[in-house]
């Protein structure tokens, strides 16, 4: 006889005197609050979600920007932007809460994963879709400043030092890639740490569920 | 309405409430994190107990939930971890003649099945529980293949466990 067939007995035969619950106790278990993966997850997403609203409401609203972008002769291709991008802001709330509510953990467990991973993807576009915000404005600024030796004057030197033009724009390129850097820098330390911790069991469990399958 | 739901689902689950902690047991391995879990199982079934319309058996219905809290949605308990291990009552067996090796074997089971990583574990705990294996794999989302493929290298691995 297979040897596990004894451990099956010996499993089958154990009372459950250790840690029996009442009702009583069942009934407050059941009404407090969940601390799951998946709201964590809900969480993270929705504040990642304010914080980069608040970072679209404020920082176009504030008076430098938009003298910048007068001056720059920017307004309206900036306003149509900005249109654009709260339709897809919008698009990727919905599809964020569209995806979440899928979500039924009576699902067989690859599907559940499945779901919850999809959830995180999307936030992850929406982030990388800021991130190309941002890094599309910068370079259609600086198209628009180089290519205007007046305005690469009073954009990136308004005190009126002594510089030369290759100077400037050596100058403003790699302060700007500096500061492009440790943006990223920045977010991919939050990224490993926040959702390092979130998603490790999910993605170790649901490469262990698709590993035969491949 | 919801009174009667909710007086429904305690009976339910204060019956089969061992399937839970059986589940617990498995994937913790303090008292502390075991409540916790448990507390989450509870919380799940709850909250997704108006979607169970009972064309399954409520125990089929919970194995999976409980099963994928335990795989999914569990986060370990931020609290601090007693290194204290589970108490030896949890290990009673059904019996009254006075012989501990199947006492002896549960404990090793459990210890052993606890080296396993979560679906490894899923898949002893159901075949433990006499599950076909067309609930297995329906439960965990892959074909019956590679459940019964799966389900032989976890037996293996658990053998090479108890008997090195």
């Amino acid at each position: 006889m297979d040897v596990l067939e004894n451990y099956k007995k010996a499993w089958s035969k154990q009372t459950e005197v250790a840690e029996k619950v009442s009702t009583n106790e069942i009934y407050k278990m059941a009404h407090s609050k969940s601390s799951s993966i998946v709201k964590w997850i809900f969480i993270v997403g929705i504040l990642e979600f304010i914080f980069w609203i608040t970072i679209n409401i404020f920082t176009p609203d504030s008076y430098s920007f938009f003298e910048i972008y007068k001056d720059l002769n920017l307004e309206t291709l900036i306003n149509i932007f900005t249109i654009l991008h709260y339709i897809v802001i919008i698009g990727f709330l919905y599809l964020f809460y569209k995806n979440y509510t899928k979500i039924s953990i009576a699902d067989n467990t690859k599907k559940l994963i499945h779901k919850i991973l999809r959830i995180r993807k999307t936030v992850r576009n929406y982030v990388y879709y800021n991130l190309a915000i941002i890094v599309l404005t910068s370079i259609i600024i600086n198209i628009v400043v180089f290519s205007d030796e007046d305005k690469m004057n009073k954009f990136f030197n308004p005190e009126n030092l002594t510089m030369s033009i290759n100077e400037m724009i050596t100058l403003s390129v790699i302060s700007q890639l500096i500061a492009l850097v440790i943006i990223l820098a920045l977010f991919w330390l939050f990224y490993k740490l926040v959702y390092g911790i979130l998603l490790k069991k999910l993605n170790r469990n649901y490469k262990e569920l698709i590993k035969l399958d491949s | 309405m919801q009174k009667d739901l909710e007086i429904k689902f305690l009976a339910d689950f204060e019956k089969n409430q061992n399937i839970a902690h059986k589940i617990c047991r498995l994937y913790t391995t303090n008292n502390d994190a075991h409540k916790d879990l448990f507390q989450e199982i509870t919380i799940q079934l709850w909250k997704n107990y108006p979607k169970f319309r009972g064309d399954s058996k409520f125990s089929t219905w919970m194995y999976r939930v409980a099963l994928n809290t335990a795989i999914s949605l569990y986060r370990k308990s931020t609290r601090k971890v007693k290194t204290q291990d589970i108490s030896d009552v949890a290990f009673k067996i059904k019996s009254n003649d006075y012989d501990d090796t199947e006492e002896r074997q549960l404990k090793a089971l459990y210890n052993a099945i606890r080296e396993l990583n979560d679906i490894e574990k899923a898949l002893i705990f159901l075949y433990l529980e006499d599950k076909p294996y067309k609930e297995i794999s329906e439960a965990l989302g892959i074909s019956s293949v590679n459940a019964r493929v799966k389900m032989n290298r976890a037996k293996e691995k658990l053998k090479n466990i108890l008997n090195p």
